[in-house]
């Protein structure tokens, strides 16, 4: 067959497309079971462990698994909430520990590949420890900006994702007050 | 996209002409300063060194990987239907690459992953195998790419390092200038229009020098 003849005009399409169509498949069933594994085990442990470090296990404290009891030697000494609120690009998913004083031990906010949409540069640097750190040790009622009262500095650029942070927390543990307590 | 054949001239020596393959790409044909292609991730992705080196790298694979596997099927390939072919090899290996790292090299891809499907719409990539790939061998295409990627990755550190320097006052997230300034950064320049305000400076500061091909 000639380079130019339209026959192979059809065939060197559908060839590529064949070849490519099966590296594809065959790439992602070798890569599938380690990128679930990736995202579903291994984000949630380093996500739990950044939130509550010295806890040692966890167990689902509602059903929809978005509240955790954190335990060491079978003691609770805490919990950790998963919430989620509007933000600029979309919904900004924070993870947080609480201890049983109910202040918050550390945060995470989810990465741009869990899926989080705010601007780099901006809005993203709330995943960053500058940002993060302030809201260790903050109880419910501290959880506001500090230009709405609160003790939390927005980033500069970024009010909207701050906000979205500081109140979906604030909601947060205000919704799971009950569970958050001591028992 | 410019579509411009970069064979060498009758007169020019082969030496000379496999070695300016490599070189040319990082001034004299600068994808994003010179060629102007390439343009969008450059302007989107630079908001800090990190992230911009990230596009740099990843885009560079690509582009080693397309030009390469392009170069070595171009008599097979028929004129007419070249660029759908050519898209179809580029996006199976934007695709594989994704997976890949993401399977085998979860932190990289916390760091790239929002950048590895933006290089399907990177032109640089499609530009060099319709205007270098088809219509030169392997190892020629092979010092193309490196040339290309050289240049563009060394544009999008330049403006990264630049918009972070100045829209945060540190770089690679560590501090540089002192923290006054970075309590109130001149945050304009990470802002979308400090990139095309950037890129403009940086392209008349090229044209000023003298430093495109003549």
């Amino acid at each position: 067959m000639k380079r130019t003849s339209p026959l192979w005009t059809v065939f060197s399409l559908f060839i590529t497309c064949l070849i490519a169509g099966f590296a594809l498949s065959q790439v992602y069933s070798l890569t599938k079971s380690r990128i679930d594994f990736q995202r579903n085990v291994l984000a949630f442990q380093e996500a739990f462990a950044q939130v509550f470090p010295n806890a040692e296990r966890f167990e689902p404290a509602t059903p929809d698994s978005l509240v955790w009891l954190a335990f060491v030697k079978g003691e609770r000494i805490g919990s950790i909430i998963k919430v989620a609120k509007q933000g600029y690009g979309g919904l900004v998913p924070v993870t947080a520990g609480i201890d049983l004083d109910g202040k918050i031990v550390a945060i995470k906010v989810a990465s741009p590949s869990e899926g989080l949409k705010e601007t780099p540069g901006l809005g993203l640097k709330a995943t960053e420890e500058d940002f993060r750190k302030q809201f260790s040790g903050k109880t419910a009622t501290q959880l506001q900006l500090t230009k709405d009262g609160g003790t939390i500095q927005a980033i500069t650029g970024a009010t909207i994702t701050s906000r979205a942070i500081t109140e979906a927390l604030r909601e947060g543990m205000e919704k799971y007050q009950e569970i958050l307590k001591p028992q | 996209m410019k579509t411009q054949t970069n064979r060498p001239t009758a007169n020019s020596r082969q030496r000379t002409a496999k070695f300016d393959y490599l070189l040319s790409g990082i001034i004299k044909e600068n994808p994003t300063l010179i060629l102007m292609i390439g343009l969008c991730p450059t302007l989107a992705t630079t908001v800090s060194a990190r992230d911009a080196l990230g596009m740099g790298v990843a885009a560079s694979f690509v582009l080693i990987c397309s030009n390469i596997v392009i170069s070595a099927v171009r008599k097979l390939v028929p004129e007419s239907v070249r660029i759908p072919i050519f898209i179809i090899i580029i996006s199976t290996f934007v695709t594989l690459i994704d997976y890949l790292i993401q399977a085998y090299q979860p932190a990289l891809y916390r760091a790239l992953g929002v950048f590895i499907p933006l290089i399907v719409v990177n032109c640089i990539i499609l530009g060099r195998a319709e205007a270098f790939a088809y219509h030169h061998g392997i190892f020629d295409s092979l010092l193309d790419a490196i040339g290309k990627s050289l240049g563009f990755t060394l544009v999008l550190f330049i403006m990264g390092s630049l918009r972070e320097i100045f829209g945060a006052g540190t770089l690679f997230s560590k501090p540089v200038l002192p923290a006054a300034y970075r309590s109130a950064p001149m945050l304009f320049a990470i802002f979308p229009p400090g990139a095309f305000f950037l890129i403009g400076l940086l392209k008349a500061l090229v044209n000023k020098l003298g430093l495109a091909r003549r």
